[in-house]
């Protein structure tokens, strides 16, 4: 049997031979390659991208309940006995509620407004113990149980462009309205900066920056009771979140009277999301390869053809079918392999020259909403190698040459010798 | 001496427009280990057929061919390419050289099929180059050769394997009266010094019985099979 690497070598020789047609055939696989590499790259960056600012946006320990449901609308504040059945499930380590106040708003002594776009009364050292890693201050302290006067700063709220707005002990006026028993009313109070959060960055639910804080006494005592719009949990075991989830709503006797946010289970929907994509634009690549592989399969036909009498010199002089199925074939992996490389190489670096583009498309969003992603933070996605993604486009790649490259290469091995040599 | 080739009584036909042509009607004859042998006829007489049927380049519709004792109609296709590989060498008309390939590549190729080394292939060829006296026009593609050179080139190819027969097709019908008897000359040389077995269609009577013995045919039918005298074959 002839040796495999004279069959590669006769098979580069032939296609050298054929300089122009070998190259446009190449081509071909080298644009369904770059299309499949770039989309790759670039679609694992951007879940890359997502997902650290996911992670960065929540903790997948800490389950975020609210009252009500999408469907039945936010329901009344929990209450602290319903806050108190939570604590009691066995998976959940720490449970503390946060108190928003409606309407309120933060003000300098000199009446400047500051960007505290939502107050919360919270219990300060459970914040801590629950968000070790995002509930820090950058500056001054957390109030202490008995300072009640106190207020502690997101970091955008007390801060522009990273240079505080106000300073720790400075005081400030919270006015913040209420309803009780169908009466408005509204209520300013003076209060002392205890405290400036450092920087959250990322939008996110556990992203403070444009949140002010004060003790949950203060909240209670200024809203005429103990109440919570949120509770945040912290549990122990995080492959049991969805089931923690499922006993919190089931301390619940009303379905609608609870909604649990998992971020665990948000992050593998994204995830989910960002796969369906991903695949509907590989395959968008796989399409152009294949396109690519009928370029191959016209290519060879004609090939074969020309060199019919080649292929009965070759049976002639003792070459077998697979012999000269096998050289043809090789012709077509030759070409697969060489399209597949260099459609590697330039499938990064078209997916380099796109992010830049989107990046400079993707502007950051202006609004100073609860989970708008912060000023000075434009998406950045950096396409990412994968070793998978690589040795696969690369053997995609060689096996749409073989599958193409099969039928010619058969039609020249079914020749017949004696038809084959009387061919001119 | 034992016979190296047999043939018992073969027909062959083809399709042409759907009318089946008869290029072979029944044709017996033996050929003998060491026989220079020519098949001699005009055109359409169906050597060309008879000569693809004794390389086992084709099968016989009807009748036996035994190729060095095996049967090529019990013979599958790689055994058959197996046994053009290692017992046939043939010579053509037009030479069948590969264009791409240099003399010594064109020579080598029937080993480098049958999986030698790049140094035992090489090696051989040289030698084979040499022998028919080309030794330095192994770096040449065909088409800076001339034809007789072409031949000899492919003489060469045919005899690398060191096969049992050599089979030419009208080796001389491209070339030159001169270059034609120096072929002729090289073959009969061939065959004197390495005792090997040569079949050659021709339609040139004089070549014909330059020849042990002669094969007439016409109509796809043997005329005659004539033995030829030393006399002539020495012209």
């Amino acid at each position: 049997m002839m040796r495999v690497s004279k069959i590669l070598e006769m098979a580069a020789a032939n296609l050298k031979q054929r300089k122009l047609r070998t190259s446009l055939t190449t081509l071909g696989v080298i644009i369904g390659i770059t299309t499949i590499i770039g989309i790759a790259s670039l679609g694992e960056g951007f879940r890359f991208e997502i997902k650290q600012r996911m992670q960065s946006g929540f903790e997948l320990n800490v389950l975020i309940v609210f009252p009500g449901s999408l469907t039945a609308g936010f329901g009344e504040p929990f209450t602290r006995s319903e806050l108190d059945n939570i604590r009691n499930i066995s998976n959940v380590n720490l449970a503390t509620g946060m108190k928003t106040l409606a309407s309120a708003e933060v003000y300098k002594e000199n009446g400047t407004r500051l960007r505290a776009l939502t107050v919360a009364g919270v219990n300060f050292s459970e914040m801590q113990q629950m968000l070790p890693k995002r509930f820090i201050v950058a500056a001054g302290n957390f109030p202490s149980e008995n300072d009640t006067n106190t207020i502690v700063l997101g970091f955008r709220a007390g801060t522009n462009n990273s240079i505080p707005v106000v300073d720790v002990g400075e005081n400030v006026t919270m006015s913040a309205s209420f309803q009780v028993n169908g009466t408005k009313f509204t209520r300013n109070e003076t209060l002392t900066v205890a405290g400036i959060l450092v920087e959250g960055g990322t939008a996110g639910i556990t992203n403070f920056d444009y949140w002010a804080f004060i003790p949950s006494e203060k909240a209670a005592e200024m809203a005429g009771g103990e109440s919570y719009q949120i509770i945040l949990i912290q549990i122990n075991d995080t492959q049991k979140a969805s089931q923690t989830a499922r006993e919190v709503e089931n301390t619940f006797t009303n379905p609608y009277r609870v909604s649990v946010f998992v971020p665990s289970s948000f992050e593998q929907q994204v995830d989910n999301i960002l796969n369906l994509l991903q695949i509907f634009l590989t395959a968008i690549g796989a399409i152009s390869l294949l396109v690519a592989g009928i370029g191959i399969m016209n290519i060879m036909t004609v090939s074969v053809m020309e060199r019919t009498r080649e292929v009965g010199i070759l049976k002639a002089i003792g070459a077998k079918s697979r012999t000269v199925l096998s050289m043809f074939l090789a012709e077509a992996i030759t070409i697969g392999i060489i399209g597949g490389l260099i459609g590697i190489v330039t499938g990064y670096g078209v997916s380099y020259g796109l992010a830049s583009m989107l990046s400079s498309f993707i502007q950051p969003q202006q609004q100073n909403t609860l989970f708008s992603a912060p000023e000075r933070e434009p998406l950045v996605i950096t396409p990412k190698f994968t070793l998978e993604w690589t040795i696969g486009a690369f053997i995609f790649a060689i096996i749409i040459c073989i599958i193409f490259g099969l039928y010619p290469a058969r039609k020249a091995s079914k020749l017949n010798p004696v038809e084959a040599l009387r061919y001119e | 001496m034992s016979a190296i080739l047999e043939v018992h009584d073969v027909r062959k036909s083809y399709r042409l427009g759907g009318i089946s042509v008869s290029a072979l009607s029944g044709i017996s004859f033996n050929v003998m280990k060491g026989e220079f042998l020519t098949i001699f006829g005009p055109s359409g007489s169906g050597k060309s057929t008879l000569l693809h049927l004794l390389g086992g380049l084709d099968r016989p519709d009807a009748g036996k061919i035994l190729i060095d004792g095996s049967d090529i109609l019990e013979l599958g296709d790689d055994d058959l390419a197996q046994l053009r590989l290692t017992k046939i060498g043939f010579v053509f008309q037009f030479f069948n050289l590969l264009p791409r390939l240099t003399a010594l590549e064109n020579v080598e190729l029937p080993l480098v099929i049958a999986g030698l080394s790049e140094r035992e292939t090489q090696e051989r060829a040289r030698k084979m180059l040499k022998f028919v006296g080309l030794e330095t026009r192994e770096k040449h593609r065909p088409h800076e050769l001339s034809g007789g050179e072409q031949q000899r080139v492919a003489i060469a190819r045919a005899l690398i394997t060191n096969p049992a027969i050599i089979l030419a097709d009208e080796p001389t019908g491209n070339l030159d009266t001169k270059t034609g008897r120096e072929i002729v000359q090289l073959m009969k040389s061939l065959n004197e010094e390495k005792k090997q077995t040569f079949i050659v269609v021709t339609h040139d009577p004089q070549i014909a019985q330059e020849a042990h013995r002669t094969v007439h045919l016409k109509d796809g039918l043997i005329e005659t099979i004539s033995e030829n005298s030393p006399q002539a074959r020495n012209q």
